[in-house]
C-alpha cells in the first residue's frame, strides 16, 4: 500500500470506524453503501484532504466517483497533487 | 379528497383515479399507484392472516423506500398502529423503543440483521419479517374483499418517538383524524397538485418526512426518492433527470445545497416551490437561495410531531420582509403565543406557543403525566418561546426545553451525558448544543474528569459511538477543569453554550 492509501485508511478508521479493527475496512469498500460517510462526514473528508493534502476540492467534485472509497479516494488525490 | 378520509384513503384514491401515473420513483425502480396499492392490500392480508388486532402496534426498521412505503399502508388499513422507527440506532436505542411500543410484528431488512436477535427477544413480538418485498412478489391475486377491520377517524394511525427532555424516547400518537387534517391543510398551503413531484431527501420516519408523502400521495402526485445526502451533487442530477417541481429540506439540508454543492451551476426548469421545516431562516440563507432559484416560492414552515406535524408557514412573498419568521397558522391551525397563566402575550412580547387544531395529537404513548403536561384543554403548549409581531407574524426567539437541534434531530443532552457519565473516570459532563454554519447546532460535550485521572476525547467519543446512534454522538470533547456553576450548584449551561 502506498503512502496516501494509508493516511487514508488511518484517517477513515480513527474517524468513523471507531471500533473497527485495520482489517475492517477494504480498499474498495463503498463508503456510502457501507454507511461509513454521511452528509458531515464529507465535510470533515473534504476538510481533511484540504489541509493534509493542500489541494482545493471544489463543490463540483463532491461526488462518489472521487470519494467514495479509499481507493478512489487516491487516485483522485493523485490527480489532484500531479496537476 | 373525500369527506371521512382515512390516512390510507389518500392511497386507496389516487390509485382509482391516477392507476398507471408513478407514485413513487427510485433509484433502481418506477411503481405506479396501482402497483402501490396492490403491494399495501397483500401486506394487510399478511398481517390480517397474522391475526394482527385493531390497535396493534407493528414497528417498520428499514431503509428499503418501497418497502417501507407499501409496509405504512399496509399496517393502516389493517386497522394496526405504524411505527417507523430511526434507522440510525443502537441496540440500547431499538430495546427502548420496542419495549415501550410492544410491536406485534416487526418490518424490518437484512441492513440491520445485526439486531434481529435483539428484536425476537422482545417479549411482544409475535413475528420478524425480513424480506418485506416477499410478501407482495410471493403471494397470489391481490385481495378483493375489503379489510375485515373496520378503522375509524378517531383511531390511532401512527406513533412517531421523539426525544424527551431527560433522555427517555416519548411515543406520540397521531390519530387517523390528526394526520388527515394536517395533510389536507398543507395541501391547500402549498397548492399542490397532481403534477407535482417531489424530490424527498428526508426519512419517512420522521414527522416532516411523513408528511410530505402523505401530502403527495393525497393530490396523486409523485415522489423522488432518495434519503442520503451524503453527496448533494447526485441529487441535483436527480432532480434534473426526474423534472421535480418541489423540494423539502430542513436548515442543514439548505446550508448543504449552498456551501457545499454545485447548485449554482444547476437549471432547474420545472422547479415550482421549496419547503423549510425544522427552524426559520437566517436572512443570508434567504438571499442565496433566492438568487439561486430566481423564480421558485421558497415556504418556511414551523411544527412539532405533536401537531401531526405543521402549524405554521411563511407566505413566499414575504421571505424578505419578514425574515427570520415562521409565518402564520396554516388552515385549520390556530397559533397564540400565550404567558404562563394561559393569557395571551402583547405584541413583541415573548411567550409560549400554544396551538389547537384537528391536527393536535392524542397524547403521548402510555405517558399520560407527559401528556398533561403539554395537553391542556386539547390546546398544545409547544415548549417554544416566540414573539408576534403587529401583523401577526411569528418569530421563534428560543426552546424553553434544552433539547438540541442538530440537522433535522432533536437530541436531549442528558441522554448523551448520561452515557459519557458510564465511562469511570469521568467527574462530570455537560453537553450543549453550539452554533453551527451546516447543522443548526453542533454538540459539545464539557468534561470534567476525577483527580488523578486522565480521559482523552477519542475514547469518550468511541465509548459514544458503541452506545449511541451516530448522530447523538458529539462532534467535540472539550476538557476542562471544573463546570461554570451558579452559587446554587446548578450548571450553567448558557456559558457553554455560547464560549
Amino acid at each position: 500500500m502506498n503512502d496516501t492509501v494509508l493516511k487514508i485508511r488511518e484517517f477513515i478508521i480513527e474517524n468513523f470506524l471507531f471500533d473497527a479493527s485495520d482489517d475492517a475496512l477494504q480498499n474498495d469498500t463503498s463508503f456510502l453503501e457501507q454507511g461509513i460517510i454521511d452528509s458531515t462526514g464529507v465535510l470533515e473528508l473534504v476538510d481533511w484532504l484540504e489541509e493534509e493534502f493542500e489541494i482545493n476540492v471544489e463543490d463540483e467534485e463532491l461526488i462518489p466517483e472521487n470519494l467514495d472509497s479509499v481507493n478512489i479516494l487516491s487516485a483522485y488525490i493523485l490527480r489532484k497533487t500531479g496537476e | 379528497m373525500k369527506a371521512g378520509n382515512l390516512v390510507h384513503s389518500f392511497l386507496e384514491q389516487s390509485a382509482e383515479r391516477f392507476p398507471d401515473k408513478v407514485a413513487i420513483i427510485t433509484q433502481n425502480e418506477r411503481i405506479s399507484y396501482k402497483a402501490l396499492h396492490s403491494r399495501t392490500r397483500k401486506i394487510c392480508q399478511y398481517l390480517i392472516d397474522l391475526k394482527l388486532k385493531n390497535g396493534d402496534r407493528v414497528a417498520i426498521l428499514t431503509d428499503q423506500v418501497c418497502e417501507y412505503v407499501a409496509a405504512y399502508f399496509g399496517i393502516l388499513e389493517a386497522g394496526g398502529i405504524a411505527v417507523g422507527l430511526n434507522t440510525q440506532t443502537s441496540e440500547k436505542a431499538l430495546a427502548a423503543l420496542l419495549s415501550d411500543s410492544e410491536c406485534a410484528v416487526v418490518f424490518t431488512s437484512s441492513r440491520f440483521q445485526k439486531y434481529y436477535s435483539l428484536i425476537k427477544s422482545q417479549n411482544s413480538v409475535r413475528r420478524v419479517e425480513t424480506d418485506i418485498r416477499s410478501i407482495w412478489e410471493m403471494s397470489g391475486e391481490v385481495p378483493s374483499t375489503e379489510p375485515v377491520h373496520k378503522v375509524s377517524l378517531e383511531d390511532i394511525a401512527q406513533i412517531i418517538y421523539t426525544s424527551g427532555t431527560t433522555g427517555k424516547p416519548k411515543g406520540v400518537m397521531l390519530r387517523h383524524s390528526n394526520l388527515v387534517a394536517n395533510t389536507e391543510s398543507i395541501v391547500e398551503d402549498l397548492g399542490l397538485v397532481d403534477t407535482d413531484r417531489v424530490m424527498m431527501v428526508l426519512p419517512f420516519f420522521y414527522s416532516y418526512g411523513n408528511s410530505i408523502l402523505l401530502s403527495h400521495i393525497a393530490v396523486g402526485g409523485s415522489l423522488v426518492v432518495n434519503q442520503n445526502f451524503t453527496y448533494p451533487n447526485v441529487i441535483l442530477d436527480q432532480m434534473v433527470k426526474e423534472g421535480v417541481t418541489g423540494f423539502s429540506g430542513v436548515p442543514s439540508t439548505y446550508a448543504l445545497l449552498v456551501n457545499r454543492s454545485a447548485v449554482k451551476n444547476y437549471v432547474f426548469p420545472n422547479l415550482r416551490y421549496l419547503t423549510q421545516a425544522g427552524a426559520a431562516m437566517t436572512p443570508t440563507l434567504a438571499k442565496e437561495l433566492s438568487e439561486i432559484f430566481p423564480s421558485v416560492r421558497i415556504f418556511i414552515m414551523y411544527g412539532q410531531t405533536e401537531a401531526a406535524p405543521r402549524l405554521s408557514s411563511l407566505n413566499p412573498d414575504k421571505l424578505y420582509e419578514k425574515t427570520g419568521s415562521i409565518g402564520k397558522a396554516i388552515p385549520g391551525v390556530i397559533l397564540e403565543v400565550c404567558r404562563p397563566d394561559g393569557t395571551p402575550a402583547a405584541v413583541g412580547e415573548v411567550g409560549e406557543i400554544v396551538a389547537s387544531g384537528k391536527n393536535i395529537m392524542a397524547g403521548y404513548w402510555r405517558n399520560p403525566e407527559e401528556t398533561k403536561r403539554v395537553l391542556k384543554n386539547g390546546k398544545l403548549w409547544t415548549g417554544d418561546l416566540a414573539r408576534v409581531d403587529k401583523d401577526g407574524y411569528l418569530f421563534i426567539e428560543g426552546r424553553k426545553s434544552a433539547l438540541i437541534k442538530s440537522g433535522s434531530h432533536r437530541i436531549a443532552p442528558k441522554e448523551i451525558e448520561n452515557v459519557i457519565s458510564e465511562i469511570s473516570c469521568i467527574h462530570e459532563v455537560a453537553v450543549v448544543g453550539q452554533q453551527d454554519k451546516i447543522l443548526g447546532e453542533k454538540i459539545v460535550a464539557y468534561v470534567v474528569v476525577k483527580p488523578d485521572h486522565t480521559a482523552v476525547g477519542k475514547e469518550i467519543i468511541r465509548h459514544c459511538r458503541l452506545h449511541l446512534p451516530s448522530y447523538k454522538v458529539p462532534h467535540k470533547i472539550i476538557m476542562i477543569d471544573e463546570l461554570p456553576k451558579t452559587t446554587t450548584g446548578k450548571i450553567q449551561t448558557a456559558l457553554l453554550k455560547n464560549s
